[in-house]
């Protein structure tokens, strides 16, 4: 054809790029097109080397062109012609030989065509096709021949070199609704035109099950299916990954809505809110009332809530914190509800947020029993801060967690003092056993609470007499945790008691010296009223003028006799009546030495030795009479009931024990068998000794002026040994 | 109803020992009677009698307050003198004392016969010997 051409019309002016080349490859003539792509300027290249014109062709052209010669048909080549600017261009070389004559080859007739742009869709093509695991397949219904493309075989696992036919393709469907539906779809392609894009499963020559993606579409000509040509792609991953998915979704939908979740999600760019089928019962709103946007959400909120929920919000979508948060929200019916919230965000490839993705439950009844916790625990605290019993949180060990201001006031400590130590180390040693063995059993576990009377110790060291309760407090696991103390502060009461006692001590002894009194009325007064009757009668009676002398004697002795007892019942009437308020403090040696000195003639006239050893400065409640009287009385008693055998020797000391004083005075007479007398030593009218002057009266009167003072005395003695009076008087 | 052999006061009070013999004369109560001061010399007396064989008064008439040894130490010992024929003795208490207990205390002892309030009179003794004498 060419050289019909080249006859007939001039080389100059065909229309497309072709140039004749000589055997050196030296151009002989070309086109205008081939000058036009491969000169700048007009240079004229006739008689130029091929490769000085096109100075970057691949050397793999250069031996193309040269073995050229030695062809008989037209070859074609692509090749990548790399430009001097860096760019590259792919060219499409048709070479040919020309004949001089019939053996001689006079050279090479080549046609050129830029085929970069074609090339790059090609390329393109291929890479999406990998990229995507996209193939393509093309059925000539004429033919009956299948082209696959690469990618096709390789998601069919058959070799390249696999020759499919429209059977064996639809036979490699899985069985069942698969193969059905594809053989549905093409049927449907060649006799309605319809084109198809499905979903199917294959299974692959090596046996594998694979979802893919089957597009199709027919190509009619006159009515008639030609051709049938689709893509083929492999999806299986993101087909089970969906298919997983959904199982997941089902899942999770199950689990929200059995757990009352509700899903939201907020579109940031368009405002658009999708809720899921929990959310409206959550919030009390109607499907078919909500608008889907930020603004319903916005309505439900609690008016009080709602700031820090839009602060939040805002927190949330500029990344500062996450959307972890809690409010109320008023249902129509006005009921208020607690809503938990937790949200995370969606950004595209720029790192924008463009979505929020979050969920909401129900917290209400959570938070109605935490309030009612709360309250409960506040109560307490506050009972506990208030009251006037004294209250304690006790740790297992036994120290204070807690104490209130009761107890710090009943204990006379400051709080921090007190918390610094246990209750063992304030409580009465002889308490201190049995609250250990109580608290034990709540140790062990065998009770819940114990209740006893104990003692503590103020801090100024007095005791403070208590009634403690202990419960015990256990945790959510119902082990024991704590111990709840209360302690009530029964000091007054025990003191009250106590003085009570005292009291009563006082009445019984009253009453006793009612009693010793009544007897004494009884009888004293009465021997000597008796004894004045008798003898008055017999006077009466009596002629004789020597008896009536007797009598009237006895008379006078017994008159005298009743007037002395009745001084010495005065004289005790006296002492109970008017002591207590005229105590006054009194010099104890003072007054001793001042008695030693008013009988100094009497203690010589015996040779008494007197010892008297007491403190100057020792300082007695009492009165000064009495005081005087009392020593008077324990010093002639001394002195008559001394023992003849011996110097008699007084000694007389004073101590002072606590808030009182010690008197003893001690003699080394006669003594007194106490286990006889002792009973009676301080009684009306005993008397104990053969002696002249005992008249019984003076250790009585002593004693009830001992005690009227507030002072007891005791007696120790031995007979033939000695006597020890000891006095207790109340220290000034 | 006769007299008996020999009686015992036992009182400190001279006046209430006088009025007592005085009524015993009156009446010829006995033909002996022994005088202790104080329950100690009684006791010291009776058991010096029962030591020396004599026979013991038979009637004590005992005097409850007294010094040394009150009536009541003077009973809680004369039951303890060895060899002492106390079946013949009678005692009665002689007090001035009105108060109740020692009337009932008196009554709790089954030596003590009886107790008679002090003045003695000659009456008192004559019920005295009269009562001993339907033993």
């Amino acid at each position: 054809m060419l050289e019909t051409l080249s006859r007939t019309i001039s080389i100059e002016e065909a229309p497309i790029a072709i140039a004749t080349l000589d055997t050196n490859l030296c151009f002989i003539n070309c086109s205008r097109v081939w000058e036009e792509a491969f000169t700048a300027s007009n240079k004229d290249i006739v008689g130029k080397s091929f490769f000085d014109i096109i100075p970057n062709s691949p050397q793999k052209f250069r031996k193309v062109l040269e073995n050229s010669f030695s062809l008989k048909d037209n070859i074609i080549e692509e090749q990548r012609h790399i430009l001097p600017d860096g760019s590259s261009q792919w060219y499409k070389w048709n070479i040919k030989p020309w004949k001089q004559s019939e053996d001689e080859i006079g050279g090479l007739i080549i046609i050129h065509t830029n085929i970069t742009k074609e090339k790059h869709v090609k390329e393109l093509l291929i890479a999406a096709e990998n990229v995507a695991k996209m193939g393509g397949w093309d059925l000539d219904m004429i033919t009956n021949t299948i082209h696959w493309s690469h990618i096709t075989k390789e998601i069919h696992e058959v070799p390249l070199d696999y020759v499919p036919s429209l059977e064996t393709g639809i036979n490699f469907y899985k069985e069942g609704e698969h193969r059905e539906n594809i053989t549905k779809l093409i049927h449907n392609a060649v006799t309605h035109g319809k084109t198809w894009d499905t979903e199917l499963q294959i299974v692959t020559a090596k046996g594998k099950e694979l979802w893919v993606r089957a597009k199709g579409m027919p190509e009619f000509i006159d009515g008639k299916c030609v051709r049938l040509y689709g893509i083929f792609q492999d999806i299986d991953k993101e087909k089970k990954a969906e298919i997983k998915n959904a199982q997941i979704k089902e899942r999770l939908d199950l689990a929200t809505e059995v757990a009352n979740i509700g899903i939201w999600e907020y579109n940031v760019l368009n405002d658009k809110l999708e809720w899921n089928e929990q959310m409206f019962p959550l919030f009390g709103v109607k499907r078919e009332e909500f608008k889907y946007n930020f603004e319903s959400w916005k309505a439900t909120v609690h008016p009080e809530d709602l700031e820090r929920c839009l602060k939040e919000f805002d927190l949330a979508l500029s990344g500062i914190q996450d959307f972890k948060t809690q409010f109320r929200i008023i249902h129509p019916d006005g009921s208020v509800k607690h809503i938990k919230a937790n949200a995370g965000l969606f950004k595209d490839n720029d790192g924008k947020i463009i979505k929020m993705v979050g969920t909401n439950w129900d917290i209400t009844q959570l938070v109605n029993t935490q309030l009612k916790l709360d309250k409960s625990e506040e109560s307490f605290k506050g009972s506990f801060k208030s009251s006037a019993v004294g209250m304690a949180l006790v740790a297992k060990d036994g120290s204070w967690i807690d104490v209130n201001d009761s107890l710090c006031t009943s204990l006379g400590y400051s709080r921090n003092e007190l918390l610094k130590l246990t209750f063992q180390d304030i409580t009465h040693p002889e308490d201190l056993n049995d609250d250990l063995e109580h608290l034990q059993v709540l140790l062990e576990g065998r009770g819940n609470s114990y209740h006893l009377e104990k003692r503590y110790f103020h801090k100024k060291g007095h005791i403070i007499y208590v009634v403690l309760t202990v419960t015990a407090v256990k945790d959510i696991e119902g082990n024991l945790s704590h111990f709840i103390s209360q302690v009530m502060d029964i000091s007054a009461k025990i003191e009250a008691q106590k003085k009570s006692e005292e009291f009563l001590e006082l009445t019984k002894n009253q009453n006793n010296s009612l009693l010793n009194f009544a007897h004494i009325v009884s009888h004293n007064l009465r021997s000597h009223s008796s004894n004045l009757s008798m003898l008055s009668n017999y006077l009466v009676d009596e002629e004789g003028e020597s008896e009536r002398k007797e009598i009237e004697a006895m008379i006078i002795d017994a008159s005298e006799s009743l007037d002395e007892t009745v001084m010495h019942l005065n004289e005790v009437v006296q002492i109970t009546t008017e002591a207590k308020e005229q105590l006054q403090d009194v010099n104890l040696k003072t007054i001793v030495k001042n008695v030693e000195k008013n009988i100094s003639a009497h203690l010589q006239q015996k040779n008494v030795e007197c010892d008297i050893s007491i403190d100057p400065s020792i300082q007695v409640k009492g009165i000064h009479a009495y005081l005087d009287s009392i020593l008077l009385n324990l010093f002639t008693n001394s002195i008559k009931y001394s023992s003849p055998n011996r110097i008699p020797r007084i000694s007389i000391e004073a101590n002072k024990v606590g808030k009182t004083i010690i008197l003893n005075f001690k003699d080394n007479g006669l003594g007194i068998n106490l286990e006889r007398h002792g009973e009676k030593l301080f009684g009306m009218y005993k008397t104990f000794h053969q002696h002249e002057d005992a008249k019984g009266i003076g250790l009585f009167i002593t004693k009830n002026q001992i005690e009227a003072m507030n002072g007891k005395i005791e007696v120790e003695s031995a007979v033939d040994q000695g006597t020890l009076f000891k006095i207790t008087f109340v220290a000034a | 109803m006769g007299k008996i052999e020999s009686s015992c006061i036992i009182d400190d009070d001279p006046i209430a020992i006088y009025g007592i013999k005085k009524s015993m004369k009156e009446i010829d109560f006995c033909n002996k009677i022994v005088i202790y001061n104080n329950g100690q010399d009684a006791i010291d007396g009776l058991n010096s009698m029962v030591e020396d064989g004599m026979e013991l008064p038979s009637i004590i008439l005992l005097d409850l307050n007294m010094p040394i040894m009150d009536g009541w130490e003077f009973l809680d010992d004369f039951i303890k003198i060895p060899n002492c024929n106390t079946e013949k003795v009678t005692i009665y208490i002689i007090s001035s004392s009105i108060d109740p207990r020692d009337i009932i205390k008196a009554k709790n002892y089954s030596l003590v016969s009886n107790y008679i309030l002090k003045p003695i009179k000659s009456n008192d003794l004559l019920k005295l010997l009269s009562d001993i004498g339907t033993q």
